[in-house]
């Protein structure tokens, strides 16, 4: 058993990690309580804005903030088209269904992206990541804080947004029940415009981050999401703080286990264990009939 | 006893001679290559029936098969190695152990519902995944674990005695498979499958009407995890050689897509999703196409059966081909119309009357 | 109606996406004007070869985190060049590439359609994780010596495979020999957990302990989440005044290296990579704060080198694959396809597979200044015709030599066995 000495560096790069996990948790809970869908898209249109942002710099010369803002952009507008076309057809089904389309979209853009990117050894490496002070013996730096204080922001921001302001009820509404918010008289597909746009501006911003503290690599960047997807789960997709939380101790967990060599190779399992863990003992009262949505 | 109406003796009859001629008829028309595809196409085929299953019958979404395959496949290349029992029995066993292990988990998971049981099953899955990658698969090594690292001559998961050559043991993969098919349908027919269609319908109708819903859920969940392990028999004896990469999450969501493109309200739509899943990644290489058009598809293909064609594929081309075949016949009926119109006599030809 | 606007609008997002973005990377990133003089290959005639194609094949990895296929389309660049000029006796070559991800009964059903459907003559430029495991019986049986690039153990020990690089294992080897000479006191080995770990570490072992050095064992899965903690771990388990070795694909190892470097890893411990990471798209990445810090064992001569077979390799990735990289990969693939048509142009009468492979079986003393030491074939057991390396370093965004030609060292008993035959031949 390795002593504190071996663990303390862990910690730093654990909470690295977890800020990754808890930035793409906060996203997907975010949109989910705002829309009723959980995209799992989340991950792979920030990827391709990533790699698009990569292109624009390396092959076409753009500075690097115009690049960024392309990324951005892009997500906001894929995010965008997709919710204002598969929206309304899927309001009224069921949360799996609308999940599982998100599945559809995140395979179009992971099929195009391994054909006009194929697999090679490219890096983004963020002007932030250049900046660094030193913790104990560890080195951080910006682009890690960024990604973690990034998560806090928006779920500070979310959190008081959705629940006073107007447009934040209206999106509660409307991620409740469609139809009746349109009964209301409520604008439902500007609304439902405004929360993709934010949604997938954010996930380009994400996508920018993970694609320099994870590796641009299309297709780990697509399935970071199940890892993510786990933090959301012990949330039960609801709580945006209990989202970052659960983000971030799986992210520790993960980390500090990586010196004990015995079950290091397992270190991969956290967030999947985790969630599951979390969500079985929270279902602990449910019968299999009968067996509800955890609300 | 009323006497059976001519559908209902000419479809078995149908599926039946569709059968020989897969078994008998194509194995010496095709190579090497193209029997191994198709071997992969019946095997998954089956991996694809027991979601088919889940979705269509009793509306349950379960993203780890895939997961369940692996451990099938694990738990029969096991058995093949540190005993000599027959292979089919192997194949029984395998199912039955990947049944117990499935209800299991089945239990707890069970009582979440839509979405959240989609979810867990794909944490499952990523979780065996990550063992799996640690702990390797059984080649003929010593212990629990049957794993021995040094890759220099470790024989292959071993074949039934009768089926040992590749021809061959497609025929047994296609039987088999044949059979899981069979024990779905004589599940949808009977009791269960009116059950699972009553809580697909509506669980507090089919509660008050009496039905165990406990039982039936757990039970549909079972035998798609049996038909699973099974599949993950026919896998390792396929392959010989088991790695974890045959076996990545990816390929759990990619079947949910295939499973839903094929069409979730027939069995048969499992078939069409085995095809789509091995069978056209081959079609595409052979035409030079690469792979990754394949998983653009498929995202489009979801999208296209969640928005518009729940049916699928396997509801969709027959009715495509019925409408083709209307179109069709309505066209013929219009000509001939036409011409008897202008011909009112309706005789032939004929010299002008002196 | 409804259904077919949002199939439209889908199709045309994605049209609309997919145009913009191959856009992007369609252009190369080195937009130079043709060359006024085309590359001479082969026989140099300069004229097309248009008789009956002969056929050769290969398969090659290409899945999330793996991809060989630059090996085999380089050297199918080089089977263009010669085509352009006369082809083999005014035959052109057919090259069949494969890819596979990984799947045994995939990797076997590709050898049978090579062999069996598309009746290729000879296989050169085989690269994969687990082909040679799966198929080394199969060629043995039909009678084909295939010339590879590894991956899998079979690749450097069976008699129907020779390979123009010498694999995982003696890379490492000869990764770990450099590390020795730096004087590092303890080592450490870092691989993708994929098939063969334990082989590959066979080598690393041996030689550490024949030097005294104490080792420690790692395995990380791929694709990497988390490069930080892997990083990480790798240094502390080196220790002060340790040693890394790396073998990971170019994307893996630039994810753990670059995540060393951003916690300042780089300076901690002395590093050093197997072949894959020769590469000049990797040294670009890496950055200047890696000058001279990551030794990388080169199985294959310097991309830049002066030489008339490295020109020529250069003309010919200009020309006919300017979108494969520069680097040990396209190297070899160029190579295997030199030493094919060379064996191809040996053949007198027709070409049958017994001719093709037998004319490939009796290559010997194929000099090229791409590789340390000639290459040959023969009817040994097993086959390390490349078992003399080089070591290079990233400098300001290229691959430079640091170490000249250098013997892998027999304290590995194949490498022994080899040199026993050498000497004896």
């Amino acid at each position: 058993m390795p002593d504190w000495q071996n663990f303390e560096p862990f910690i730093v790069s654990g909470l690295a990690l977890g800020g990754v996990y808890s930035l793409s948790g906060v996203g997907m809970v975010v949109l989910y309580r705002t829309t009723g869908v959980l995209n799992l898209a989340f991950g792979a249109v920030g990827a391709m804005g990533a790699f698009i942002a990569w292109s624009l710099i390396n092959t076409f010369g753009w500075p690097a903030v115009l690049a960024y803002l392309a990324c951005v952009g892009f997500g906001a507008a894929v995010s965008l088209i997709y919710g204002m076309l598969a929206g309304p057809p899927l309001a009224g089904r069921d949360p799996l269904v609308k999940a599982a389309a998100t599945i559809g979209l995140a395979l179009i853009l992971l099929g195009s992206m391994s054909w006009i990117w194929s697999d090679k050894a490219r890096s983004m490496v963020l002007p932030t990541t250049n900046w660094r002070y030193s913790v104990g013996q560890v080195l951080i730096n910006w682009t890690q804080i960024i990604a973690l204080a990034l998560g806090v922001l928006i779920t500070l921001t979310t959190a008081v947004f959705l629940r006073l302001t107007g447009l934040g009820t209206a999106m509660r509404a409307l991620a409740n029940d469609r139809e009746i918010t349109a009964a209301l008289g409520v604008p439902v597909r500007r609304v439902e415009a405004t929360t993709w746009v934010v949604s997938g501006a954010l996930s380009g911003v994400a996508g920018l981050l993970m694609s320099n503290l994870v590796g641009l690599d299309a297709a780990t960047l697509t399935f970071l999401v199940i890892s993510s997807l786990a933090a959301a789960l012990i949330a039960r997709l609801r709580s945006l703080v209990v989202t970052l939380a659960a983000g971030i101790v799986i992210g520790l967990v993960n980390a500090l286990v990586t010196p004990i060599f015995s079950i290091s190779p397992y270190r991969d399992m956290t967030p999947f264990v985790l969630a599951a863990v979390a969500l079985l003992f929270l279902a602990r009262h449910q019968q299999v009939s009968f067996a509800r949505r955890i609300t | 006893m009323r006497r059976p109406t001519t559908s209902e003796v000419r479809r078995p009859a149908t599926v039946l001679a569709l059968l020989l001629v897969v078994v008998l008829v194509l194995p010496p028309l095709l190579s090497a290559y193209w029997i191994d595809v198709l071997t992969a196409v019946a095997i998954y085929s089956v991996v694809a029936l027991s979601l088919n299953l889940l979705i269509g019958r009793v509306g349950l979404v379960s993203l780890g098969q895939i997961a369940v395959l692996a451990l099938g496949a694990w738990v029969a290349a096991k058995l093949a190695f540190v005993s000599s029992i027959p292979f089919p029995l192997v194949l029984l066993i395998a199912g039955l152990i990947t049944l117990v292990l499935g209800t299991l988990v089945g239990l707890p998971a069970l009582r979440l519902s839509g979405l959240y049981l989609a979810l867990i099953t794909l944490m499952l899955a990523g979780a065996i995944t990550v063992v799996l990658s640690t702990t390797n698969f059984p080649n003929g090594g010593p212990g629990f674990l049957s794993h021995t690292e040094s890759s220099f001559g470790n024989p292959a998961v071993r074949r039934p005695d009768i089926a040992s050559s590749d021809p061959a043991y497609f025929r047994f993969t296609v039987i088999v498979a044949a059979l899981m098919f069979a024990l779905a349908l004589w599940h949808v027919r009977s009791r269960p499958g009116r059950a699972w269609a009553a809580i697909r319908q509506s669980e507090p109708a089919a509660l008050a009407a009496g039905v165990n819903i406990t039982l039936y859920k757990l039970w549909a969940w079972a035998l798609a995890s049996f038909m699973t392990g099974v599949a993950g028999g026919l896998l390792a004896g396929s392959v010989g050689k088991l790695y974890t990469y045959q076996f990545p999450t990816r390929d759990s969501i990619i079947l949910l897509a295939v499973v839903l493109m094929g069409g979730i309200y027939s069995l048969w739509g499992a078939v069409v999703a085995g095809a789509l899943m091995k069978l056209l990644p081959a079609l595409l290489d052979d035409w030079g196409l690469p792979a990754d058009l394949l998983i653009i598809l498929f995202g489009v293909g979801v999208l296209q059966v969640l928005l518009t064609a729940p049916g699928g594929l396997a509801a969709q081309v027959p009715k495509d081909f019925a409408r083709m075949g209307g179109g069709l016949s309505a066209v013929v009926r219009r000509r001939l119309a036409a011409r008897a119109e202008r011909a009112p006599t309706g005789t032939a030809p004929q010299e002008p009357a002196p | 109606m409804r259904r077919n606007g949002v199939f439209a609008r889908l199709a045309l997002v994605l049209v609309a996406t997919t145009a913009l973005a191959a856009c992007s990377s369609n252009k190369s990133p080195s937009t130079t004007t043709d060359a006024t003089t085309a590359p001479k290959c082969g026989a140099g005639t300069g004229q097309k070869a248009t008789g009956e194609p002969i056929k050769l094949g290969a398969i090659a990895t290409k899945q999330p985190g793996t991809d060989f296929t630059d090996i085999p389309n380089m050297a199918k660049a080089f089977f263009d060049c010669v085509n352009d000029n006369g082809g083999i006796n005014g035959r052109p070559i057919q090259y069949l590439i494969e890819t596979e991800q990984t799947d045994p009964g995939q990797v076997a059903s590709l050898a049978k359609k090579l062999v069996e459907s598309d009746k290729v003559l000879g296989i050169v430029g085989n690269t994969s994780i687990i082909e040679c495991a799966v198929n080394h019986s199969y060629y043995e049986q039909q009678g084909f010596y295939i010339i590879d690039s590894g991956i899998a153990p079979e690749c450097y020990s069976t008699s129907n495979s020779a390979p123009v690089n010498m694999g995982p294992r003696y890379s490492v080897d000869g990764a770990t020999q450099y590390l020795i000479r730096q004087g590092v006191k303890k080592l450490v080995l870092d691989q993708s957990n994929v098939p063969g770990t334990g082989y590959i570490e066979g080598g690393f072992l041996l030689i550490a302990q024949a030097a005294g050095i104490p080792t420690e064992s790692l395995k990380d899965n791929v694709p990497i989440q988390d490069a930080n903690s892997v990083a990480l771990k790798a240094v502390q388990a080196a220790g002060q005044g340790g040693g890394v070795v790396l073998n990971f694909t170019p994307p893996e190892a630039l994810k753990i290296l670059q995540a060393a470097q951003q916690q300042g890893l780089q300076d901690r411990v002395k590093w050093a990579c197997s072949t894959p990471c020769n590469t000049d798209f990797l040294a670009n990445a890496l950055g200047p704060q890696w000058n001279g810090k990551l030794g990388v064992n080169a199985e294959l001569n310097l991309t830049t080198a002066a030489g008339p077979d490295s020109e020529l390799y250069r003309a010919v990735q200009k020309r006919y694959a300017p979108n494969v990289a520069l680097g040990s990969f396209s190297q070899m693939g160029f190579v295997e396809a030199s030493i094919a048509v060379k064996a191809l142009m040996s053949v007198s009468g027709d070409f049958t597979v017994q001719s093709v492979n037998n004319a490939i079986k009796n290559i010997k003393d194929f000099k090229t200044d791409i590789l340390c030491k000639p290459w040959y074939y023969g009817t040994a057991p097993l086959h390390l015709p490349n078992n003399t390396d080089r070591t290079v370093v990233p400098q300001d965004g290229k691959m430079v030599e640091k170490e000249g030609c250098f013997a892998i060292s027999d304290v590995d008993p194949a490498i022994a066995q080899v040199r026993r035959i050498e000497a004896s031949s």
